[in-house]
């Protein structure tokens, strides 16, 4: 049913024009990685026109390439931990912003929210020079270190809505029963938060999993996933197989958020503490 | 996403607030382990860079004496400056494209697209939870001279020649960034659509004014932190773009993001580098506190 705003918000003609531009953009965003899983599967070295023939070569060559094998569990390693660390750290961070009145808060946001816009490479290069000034080796240690970094805004604005919209009240009631504070933290605060911090765990792990230009300056002799992809690039006829488990990876990511944001909305549904804002993956 | 950073900062007496008495220390305990890593991993090290920029620290042993020679060097027409500037031309390219393209996206779903509204919003955003290395490697296969457009502009006889301008050029790292942060641009700006009071559309109209003048006075305005906010996104992280510069610009699309990396790298001139680092992380603060300043007023003025 049309609405009076909308009405004034657009005309036929506009609508129309807004319905095409809608379709070009989302086309302009959605055929490269289209082309790019379609070239994973055509028999040919090159990604090139014309289309050869199907093949899943390129993901069985993958699959039995042990050096790519050993760069994704040291992704997932480093992912693992540095998200952990970004989850507990941006939880302390949330509960404080939320709950507490703090001197000074819009500094401390500001800092806590910082690696948002500062552009990687400076964060990158600071990393590099500090753990070079503190003689601190490079590697997975490092690479944890920097990453939580990254991740820590991210599980802030993901934690802090929900942590806004959680009645205080329940809270309250506990203390008054006799709970202590950790004890209300534990059995009331925690098991409401859960959705919302598997949901900040599982952003952070994707994006500590995909980041490149830290992980450039602060890896020592480790590789990790991106990274050994990158150093591929140099051999062209190794293409297809980047390709292949690039796509493999992008399927996976896709689905695990999209799955945490569903598994997040039903569980919270169910809580009573549905969430009106826009998807928290999206972040 | 911009606008729940700035919701953390307004939210003076949140209404979840506790009515009980606080005791500094918890705050404090609560507060400290956040605060000091990013102390000891972002502001130590951003001390350190300017330490290293005026030779107090130096990556070789012995000669370490204050100067600001590799400054001066810097800001007396060194070529690294005119790179700079190129980046801010790329940068200011990048982020208004993305901001004109997404606006009418978000305009549609916001005000338009009533039912389908959140299911259209996720076909925007998606892409961008697809890996960032995945989105560049798919330009980088498209446009090079044996890439998808010019393997099929060659096979369907459409050029004898591949058009060589597509990959390794500053309209290749422009059109990357550009796919990159569509989806990020248009989140921000949907979300201050989201939250127009339509009523205020109705009494435009009301009040005899025509669809332009309604966009023009009532939902541009009111809109504007939004789009504000995913100017701000882009165009601070991309004056430091690094990684996609080096995948699809070439020599011809180098940023200074590249120049730093360069000096840290095969330049192996860590005094030049941090000068470079520290001039970005000067600029990239001063224009946050710019638009800070700017997106304050605006609120004030907005209501």
């Amino acid at each position: 049913m049309a609405t009076p705003a909308m009405d004034i918000a657009v005309s036929r003609n506009g609508k129309r024009v807004l319905n095409v531009w809608f379709a070009i953009v989302v086309l302009f965003l959605y055929a490269p990685l289209g082309l790019l899983l379609m070239f994973s599967f055509n028999d040919n070295n090159l990604p090139v026109f014309p289309l050869r023939g199907f093949t899943t070569q390129a993901y069985q060559d993958f699959a039995a390439n042990p050096e790519l094998r050993a760069s994704v569990v040291t992704s997932a390693k480093v992912a693992s931990i540095a998200s952990l660390g970004a989850v507990l750290l941006g939880l302390l961070a949330a509960i404080a912003l939320v709950r507490r009145r703090i001197v000074g808060k819009s500094a401390a946001s500001a800092l806590l929210l910082s690696p948002l816009v500062v552009p990687y490479i400076a964060l990158a290069i600071g990393l590099l020079v500090f753990f070079n000034e503190v003689s601190v080796p490079l590697g997975i240690p490092t690479l944890v270190m920097g990453h939580v970094v990254l991740a820590i805004p991210y599980t802030i604005l993901i934690l802090v809505p929900r942590l806004e919209r959680l009645d205080i009240r329940l809270e309250e009631a506990a203390r008054d029963l006799g709970a202590g504070w950790f004890q209300t933290f534990r059995l009331i605060t925690l098991p409401l938060l859960l959705p919302a911090l598997v949901s900040a765990y599982i952003v952070a792990f994707v994006l500590s999993f995909d980041e490149i230009v830290v992980a450039n300056f602060v890896n020592g002799q480790t590789t990790t996933f991106p990274l050994y992809l990158f150093s591929q690039l140099r051999f062209p006829t190794l293409l297809p197989q980047v390709i292949a488990v690039a796509c493999i990876v992008m399927a996976a990511s896709v689905l695990l958020l999209i799955g945490a944001e569903i598994g997040r909305r039903v569980v919270e549904r169910r809580l009573g503490t549905e969430p009106t804002a826009p998807p928290a993956g999206s972040a | 996403m911009a606008v729940e950073a700035r919701k953390i900062e307004t939210t003076a007496p949140p209404p979840g607030v506790s009515a009980r008495p606080h005791t500094g220390l918890v705050t404090t305990a609560l507060l400290a382990p956040p605060l000091v890593w990013l102390g000891v991993f972002f502001l130590v090290p951003v001390v350190l860079i300017f330490l290293y920029s005026v030779n107090v620290f130096s990556f070789f042993p012995g000669e370490q004496a204050f100067t600001l020679d590799a400054w001066k060097n810097f800001l007396d027409g060194s070529p690294f400056l005119d790179l700079f500037w190129k980046s801010i031309r790329m940068a200011l390219i990048v982020s208004v494209v993305a901001v004109v393209a997404a606006y009418p996206i978000a305009y549609f779903i916001a005000l338009i697209a009533s039912k389908r509204k959140y299911v259209l919003l996720l076909l925007i955003l998606a892409p961008f939870l697809v890996s960032y290395f995945l989105r560049l490697l798919a330009w980088k296969v498209i446009l090079g001279d044996q890439g998808v457009i010019n393997s099929f502009l060659t096979w369907t006889g459409i050029r004898d020649e591949p058009v060589s301008w597509l990959l390794y050029s500053q309209f290749a790292v422009i059109l990357t960034l550009i796919y990159v942060y569509i989806p990020f641009v248009a989140l921000p700006i949907f979300a201050s659509l989201e939250s127009l009071d339509r009523r205020l559309l109705e009494a435009a109209s009301d009040l005899g004014a025509s669809r332009w003048q309604a966009f023009r006075k009532v939902t541009l305005p009111l809109s504007m932190p939004g789009v504000i906010a995913a100017f701000i996104f882009v165009f601070i992280p991309t004056i430091g773009e690094y990684f996609t510069p080096l995948l699809v610009g070439g020599v011809e699309g180098t940023m200074f993001g590249n120049a730093i990396a360069d000096q840290f790298g095969q330049s192996l001139n860590w005094l030049n580098g941090s000068v470079l680092s520290f001039f970005l992380l000067v600029v990239v603060a001063v224009l946050m506190s710019i638009f800070a300043r700017f997106l304050t007023v605006r609120r004030v003025a907005t209501g």
